[in-house]
């Protein structure tokens, strides 16, 4: 009697479980169906090729998002990776055996969770006010802060996964720690470095609140990091919340487009680690 | 020669790595001092009582008070957090428990992709989709159902517009579920098998083997999951920006338009045309570094603890 | 002598189809220790996991033949493995208290049988820790976390736990791997008193625990069971050359 009812509790509660997991996979689904439902109304040349017209009017597009957005996307890479990657070098090399190191990792974990905004707020401090005004510069900037940490623990995990015994057999050979470093333990590890890279771009990617008062916006195509420039993130804010249409179609094509690159990069990054790490 | 060529060149490499790695030290403090030194006219002026519990935020007349926007992020945060934990609890043991292998990749990388969806979407989702279903079929029937309860019943008054308080903390925890889905997962698996089946061999169901060994083993890297999301859904500034309404008025009901220290940051920082105004918001910005980076610290303590233990 | 267990024709086999377990039949008597012995490696545990239905825990595993207890296969489909399991309880190689009190501990399973009565706990959970000779120590710190004791309580405390509900039969395996010589010898006496209470199966890899504990000696290699008979015939006797090379320390 007893162990009937409490194997009911268990079938009921475990299915539960597998409730929440639905319930899980629900949103999932619900947010891409739409996104791609919206999105693909208004994926056209135009949107590409094409600036934005004066609020209001048909036509128009975001050439000018779509390039602002990549520029500072491959700033903030180039400012974030070789700061990310040596960082986390020291911390499984060189400084392995010092309890800093262990405290760098611990404070890099805290930061890759502290709020984006506050970055951006950062960024305005030190950047924007002593220049003057908003710039492409500031953006990259802040976005390159965000990644550091995320590329930085990726890179000490993926170098720590590196058997002691390789390092041993190169040392034993004559050659100079950063030799090692360089031709046996990044090869060993490229492949974890590489998708700690491709996953710390697709997140800065989506990234808005530190670009709102950096970057800021720009309406007009420009290739000048040093003014304001615009980027798909914050023009997706500023058109969803405007009043046009036109607008909000313009904001789901953009959304649309960050969501697939993201959701790629996301799967490439499990992808190449599943495939390197598969035992 | 050449050796000591190589001496040098690992010295230079050295030094290099080390500096990158203590750049993470830098920039934490930094922005400490930043975000202090920024907000100084603005504690001054208004001190630490007076500024988070003063419900003023009027540029006209330079008075400014956090309460309403800190009242918000914490109200956002926790009801959020009380929905997602329970939900993502249930997967994790979904897929640590029950889930045959197959499932197990296909939910697990469900999950992962959920995580990797930008906040921006899910807050632009927010206005387009959810808000309308939220005014005009949810939050009526909630009305029409809880609503009528004595005491909690005040808390879903007013007009269900669907630029309000539920509708932010429902987005916020579809954001935050696969986070602590995710912790609560690898701490599930910290469980050693051999105690998950010391528990089956004196004959528990495999609900009983969940709640009374695998959670309470558990528990800490739980709770620093928790912990982690808390942190995380303070901070979320975009998913909530669409739909709040940036209201500065001190909520009395979920389905009350509010603010959030982010939201606030987020939409006047730019119009900011004062300096004490700037200030002012530099200041929320330093209390919400503060909150974030503290409930993070302790959720990292929690994580390191369990997995030593 | 009353038979508990039968096993006919038992072979396993693990994911992938490799076998684990070629053709044993054996008896296990009633009130009897039972040792399992071998080099590491030959299926000794695996056959022990086999009475308890263990492997079901994991995908891939499959049985094949029948090990009759109480006048049914155990290895059908329709058993039920949580009365199964309440009926036949395990030691591990490691203790492996829940991360609970003492006495949470001990009144796990008898709470699980829906025993809520607070002193009728308290009796058996007493009873209990002292079939288990633990009773003296922890008399004082009932509500204390388990995992302050040491090794040998922790491991008595989880003999305890299984005896606590009362099952017909306890398979250990390798209960003294992981400690000290007198929690051994303590472990070891342990065993010899719930002799003729319960039936008791146990694998180990020290051959002297085996002379010195059981009554019935299964000698196993490579996944057969090549010789099961009474321990000191096993021991002075043996009737395969295998086992004599095992036990004469020749191998293994």
């Amino acid at each position: 009697m007893i162990l009937k009812k409490r194997k009911i509790v268990s079938s009921i509660a475990l299915f539960i479980c597998f409730l929440t997991a639905c319930w899980g996979i629900f949103w999932l689904t619900f947010i891409i169906i739409d996104v791609l439902r919206h999105g693909i109304t208004a994926i056209n040349p135009e949107l590409f090729l094409k600036d934005p017209a004066p609020p209001g009017e048909a036509g128009g597009g975001l050439r000018n998002a779509f390039i602002g957005h990549l520029l500072i996307t491959v700033f903030a890479t180039l400012i974030g990776v070789p700061v990310g990657v040596l960082g986390g070098t020291f911390l499984a090399e060189y400084g392995r055996k010092y309890n800093i190191s262990k405290v760098i990792s611990t404070l890099a974990d805290i930061m890759v969770s502290v709020p984006a905004i506050i970055i951006g707020a950062f960024i305005y401090a030190i950047i924007v006010k002593p220049l003057g005004h908003f710039s492409g510069w500031a953006g990259a900037v802040a976005l390159g802060i965000i990644m550091i940490p995320t590329v930085l623990r990726t890179t000490e995990n993926m170098l720590s996964l590196i058997p002691w015994t390789l390092r041993e057999a190169a040392f034993a050979l004559g050659a100079p720690y950063y030799k090692v470093i360089i031709q046996v333990v990044y090869r060993g590890a490229a492949t974890g470095i590489l998708t700690g890279i491709i996953l710390a771009i697709a997140r800065v990617t989506g990234e808005a609140a530190p670009l709102l008062f950096t970057a800021f916006n720009n309406n007009y195509f420009s290739l000048d990091m040093s003014q304001p420039i615009a980027s798909l993130t914050v023009t997706i804010f500023q058109y969803a919340m405007g009043p046009y249409e036109e607008w909000h179609a313009q904001a789901w094509g953009a959304a649309l487009m960050i969501t697939v690159f993201i959701l790629l990069a996301t799967i490439t990054g499990r992808l190449l680690i599943k495939r390197r790490y598969k035992d | 020669m050449r050796k000591q060529r190589g001496k040098i060149t690992d010295l230079v490499f050295l030094a290099i790595t080390a500096i990158t790695a203590f750049s993470v030290i830098a920039i934490s403090i930094g922005i400490f001092i930043v975000l202090f030194k920024e907000s100084l006219p603005a504690i001054n002026k208004f001190g630490f009582a007076g500024f988070i519990f003063s419900n003023e935020w009027d540029p006209v007349k330079e008075l400014f008070g956090a309460a309403p926007a800190l009242i918000g992020t914490l109200i956002t945060s926790f009801f959020s957090l009380l929905l997602a934990v329970p939900i993502a609890l249930g997967i994790a043991i979904f897929i640590t428990e029950i889930a045959p292998s197959f499932l197990k990749g296909i939910i697990g990388t469900a999950i992962e992709l959920l995580a990797a969806i930008p906040s921006i979407i899910y807050g632009m989702w927010g206005l387009f989709t959810l808000a309308p279903i939220m005014s005009q079929d949810i939050e009526p029937f909630l009305q029409s159902t809880i609503g009528k309860l004595p005491l909690i019943g005040k808390l879903f008054e007013g007009t269900p517009l669907g630029v309000d308080l539920f509708t932010a903390s429902i987005i916020l925890s579809i954001m935050i579920i696969p986070f602590t889905a995710s912790i609560a997962r690898d701490s599930f698996n910290l469980t050693p098998s051999v105690l998950k089946e010391s528990a089956y061999a004196i004959g528990a169901t495999k609900w009983e083997v969940v709640k009374d060994v695998v959670l309470p083993y558990s528990k800490l890297g739980v709770l620093g999951g928790v912990g982690l999301s808390l942190g995380r859904a303070l901070g979320e500034t975009m998913a909530v920006a669409f739909v709040l309404g940036n209201l500065n008025q001190i909520p009395t009901s979920l389905f009350d338009a509010a603010a959030t220290v982010t939201v606030k940051l987020a939409n006047e920082f730019t119009e900011a045309d004062k300096d004490i105004y700037l200030s002012s918001l530099y200041y929320l910005a330093l209390l919400l570094f503060i909150m974030s980076f503290t409930i993070l610290a302790i959720a990292k303590l929690f994580l390191l603890k369990a997995k030593r233990q | 002598m009353i038979s508990e267990i039968e096993v006919k024709n038992l072979n396993f086999y693990y994911t992938g189809g490799v076998q684990i377990l070629k053709n044993i039949n054996m008896t296990v008597y009633k009130s009897q220790v039972t040792a399992l012995i071998g080099p590491s490696g030959c299926g000794k545990t695996t056959l022990l996991r086999c009475f308890n239905r263990m492997h079901d825990l994991y995908a891939g595993n499959r049985y094949d033949g029948e090990i009759i207890f109480q006048g049914t296969n155990i290895l059908s489909k329709d058993t039920d493995l949580i009365e199964l399991r309440s009926k036949i309880g395990m030691v591990f190689q490691k203790p492996t208290p829940f991360p609970m009190s003492i006495f949470e501990n001990i009144a796990y399973g008898l709470k699980l049988r829906g025993i809520k009565n607070r002193g009728e706990l308290k009796s058996r959970v007493e009873k209990a820790l002292q079939d288990a000779a633990l009773w003296e120590e922890v008399k004082d710190k009932l509500n204390t976390n388990a995992f302050g004791l040491s090794g040998g309580q922790q491991q008595r405390l989880c003999i305890a736990r299984a005896l606590a509900v009362e099952p017909e039969i306890i398979l250990f395996d390798e209960p003294t791997s992981a400690l000290d010589p007198i929690s051994t010898g303590k472990i070891e006496e342990l065993i010899i008193s719930l002799k003729g209470r319960l039936t008791i199966i146990i694998v180990t890899h020290n051959m002297q625990q085996a002379a010195r504990i059981s009554d019935w000696t299964g000698f196993m290699m490579l996944g057969e069971l090549i010789e099961y008979d009474k321990t000191d015939k096993i021991f002075t006797v043996p009737s395969n050359k295998l086992t004599e090379d095992y036990i004469t320390g020749r191998f293994g």
